[in-house]
């Protein structure tokens, strides 16, 4: 009775903590997406390819250039994801600015073009991978998880805060948070839109590369996660409500934790299946989203 | 002075036609190789095909009825490893090769099994005979054939298929089962249907041999966390875990174990396994995975004389070792291709299904050898009878042949934790 009990126990313990991990996952890979949406009002479909180009080119720095120090070649990933996030917006996304579709189709066309370049230019293969940070698993709890998940956690949680920060008490920040409260009275302020928007992409595009440091030593740097990541990220936004990053954090927990329900009590083909569900039933409930604060469906992506 | 001034000339003619005069009268032989570049199985049959093609070449070409002819490798990518796109895609690329690159002979794919199966009515159509080496291994290509002899005879594989490899797998698993002990298996497979139906057909099979499968997990393409499923596997005391996946992200899944020191063997089909960079790519942690690639001479071993002949001249040409899958048989469709037509001493079609039908050579992987009924390549445990599989572990940063027994170089290692 007691082992039937102790198995139960060590049953939860593991959902809960790989739903908290699959969660923080989940809103790392989004944080950019919402972040350019929230301020440029851009939705960014560029977002699983800037993701992907920060994880090639660490994996150039550190295999092609030997002996290229790992914080280093990360510190260059994504710094040149950053500045191609802005050069995206200065010289192309400026010229659509408030054309959502032409937004669309222009960032979907930039991210097609840089994953299958990517693809054309030899990424093809399960070979490109990046070293996790730390090696090894421990025992939390009775259930073993790996440092780099342990650490995806941790470096989560303090993204979430510096974020929270820099948007508060951060001259730019503040900029950044005007500009996405009411551009028109931000820009009255002298507030700088094409600026705060170069920003924000910049800023955005950083981010998705921040999390592909984070998560591809998890897996492998493939053509097809920047497509997965991109879904995940819009299923994510759609959810919590397109531009709110508290929904963003809410909806990646309530996607992560039904991913990890349906994987221990249903099956684990599903889980794809539970993203595209919860936009469904978003859609049809609370078409804005949990925490959205556009009304009308037009106005959404 | 002018006897000397035309002698000269002469002397130039000579020099500089004659040897385009020589080339110039063969045409040389199209073989035209319809395949998923962008791919392990495409690439690397690539270069097999191009590596024999040279080797060929080098050495006068074809010998046609007494005339030397070159041939000519005319590559296509057909994309039908990529998600989304139509089979009718690889057919139009297999008809572009027929039509505008004017192939006489197709080697190589389509690469996946329904558009492999899909382009057998068109070179039945355009009377084309294909060897097909790389990516199908559903045996309704070899029944098909069997079924209507007329209208495919045109279709051959020298590349193995579902039930010989599972009949690999179930010797090496009865094997563990006496020397270890082992009897409960846990299968992890990827959402697509030849990993599915390998998971249901290991399943059965091992139910039958009074396994206890103890679960099946099916896992959406582009997963990279398994840690349910190995915990799982690790409470229900699995001893094999019994894995069928093509994507790259696996590799994840093999990291995950180790990480877990989990008390099980990882053994299966495994496109991330294959490779020789994928020691590299995991860090070591995909040490003692047991992979099947299918044919051997896809790693380093020796199967034949000619194997690590093979290996070293891929690896003089394209750097690396043969890679996965994919590799031995296309370069050996080539050959097989070569000797049947100087056999048949004509390209044309009827006879050189003749010749590739009484075909018996040592090749790379074993005595090459068609079923008659079927043109499915005969598989064997012994490379004196027939084709031989690939079946390796990953020790030490290396391939090691270790099934079937006459030619394994290495025993089966289990890892440190699980003694």
């Amino acid at each position: 009775m007691d082992e039937i009990v102790k198995e139960e126990i060590e049953g939860n313990v593991e959902i809960i903590i790989y739903g908290i991990i699959n969660s923080i996952i989940l809103s790392l890979m989004a944080l950019g997406f919402t972040l350019v949406y929230s301020i440029a009002r851009v939705p960014n479909f560029a977002h699983g390819a800037l993701y992907i180009t920060t994880g090639y080119i660490t994996w150039i720095l550190l295999n092609k250039l030997t002996g290229f120090p790992y914080p280093l070649a990360i510190a260059i990933a994504i710094c040149v994801t950053a500045v191609i996030g802005a050069l995206i917006y200065r010289f192309i996304l400026i010229r659509v600015r408030g054309m959502e579709i032409s937004e669309i189709i222009a960032t979907y066309a930039i991210g097609l073009a840089i994953l299958e370049g990517l693809r054309w230019g030899g990424l093809r293969g399960g070979t490109f991978t990046l070293p996790p940070f730390i090696s090894g698993s421990v025992q939390l709890f009775g259930v073993s998880v790996d440092y780099q998940r342990l650490l995806i956690v941790g470096i989560g949680i303090v993204t979430f805060a510096c974020l929270y920060l820099f948007t508060h008490f951060n001259r730019v920040g503040l900029a950044l948070r005007g500009i996405a409260q009411d551009e028109r009275a931000a820009m009255m302020l002298g507030i700088d839109s094409d600026m705060t928007a170069i920003v924000s992409l910049a800023i955005g595009s950083g981010l998705a590369g921040f999390a592909a440091i984070l998560l591809l030593p998890l897996g492998n740097i493939i053509v097809e996660v920047g497509y997965n990541v991109l879904i995940f990220a819009i299923a994510v936004c759609v959810i919590g409500g397109l531009g709110s990053w508290g929904g963003t954090i809410l909806a990646s927990f309530i996607i992560g934790f039904a991913q990890i329900l349906t994987e221990a009590f249903l099956s684990t083909h599903y889980q794809m299946v539970v993203a595209l569900f919860a936009i469904i039933i978003t859609l049809l409930i609370k078409p804005s989203g949990i925490f959205g604060k556009q009304k009308e469906l037009e106005e959404r992506v | 002075m002018k006897k000397l001034i035309y002698f000269s000339i002469g002397i130039i003619v000579v020099l500089f036609c004659a040897p385009i005069a020589t080339f110039a009268q063969e045409k040389p032989i199209v073989i035209g190789a319809p395949l998923a570049t962008a791919f392990l199985y495409g690439w690397d049959a690539e270069r097999g095909i191009k590596l024999a093609a040279d080797e060929i070449n080098t050495a006068g070409g074809v010998n046609v009825a007494g005339k030397k002819r070159l041939l000519k490798i005319e590559v296509i990518d057909t994309r039908d490893l990529e998600p989304g796109v139509p089979v009718a895609d690889a057919l139009l690329a297999v008809e572009k090769l027929i039509l505008e690159k004017k192939a006489d002979f197709i080697v190589g794919g389509p690469v996946r099994s329904e558009a492999a199966l899909a382009a057998m009515d068109l070179l039945s159509k355009h009377k084309k005979i294909s060897i097909l080496t790389t990516g199908v291994l559903t045996p309704a290509y070899s029944k098909r054939i069997a079924e209507n002899y007329g209208k495919y005879k045109y279709c051959f594989r020298n590349s193995s298929e579902v039930p010989p490899m599972m009949g690999d797998f179930m010797a090496l698993l009865e094997d563990l089962h006496k020397t270890k002990g082992f009897n409960k298996a846990y299968i992890m497979v990827q959402d697509v249907a030849h990993a599915r139906a390998g998971g249901e057909y290991m399943k059965k099979a091992l139910s039958e041999k009074k396994w206890e499968v103890v679960d099946m997990k099916i896992y959406p393409t582009g997963t990279t966390d398994y840690s349910q499923g190995l915990i799982d596997s690790g409470k229900k005391g699995a001893q094999i875990l019994f894995l069928w996946m093509d994507m790259p992200e696996s590799a994840a899944l093999l990291q995950q174990w180790s990480n877990m020191k989990l008390k099980s063997l990882p053994m299966g089909f495994m496109n991330a396994a294959e490779q020789p960079g994928f020691w590299k790519a995991t860090g070591g942690k995909g040490e003692y995975m047991i992979v099947n690639l299918v044919n051997g001479g896809n790693a380093p071993a020796k199967i034949t004389p000619w194997t690590m002949k093979f290996v070293e001249a891929y690896k003089k040409k394209w750097g690396l070792e043969p890679e996965g899958y994919g590799t031995s048989s296309s370069y050996m469709a080539v050959y097989q291709l070569k000797d049947a037509i100087e056999r048949a001493k004509t390209t044309e079609s009827d006879a050189v299904i003749a010749a590739l039908e009484s075909q018996d050579f040592m090749g790379v992987y074993g005595r090459m050898r068609f079923d008659k009924k079927t043109h499915q390549i005969i598989h064997s445990w012994d490379p004196k009878e027939g084709a031989v599989t690939g079946m390796i572990q990953w020790q030490a940063g290396k391939r090691v042949q270790i099934f079937p027994p006459k030619v394994a170089e290495g025993k089966i290692l289990l890892p440190p934790w699980m003694k």
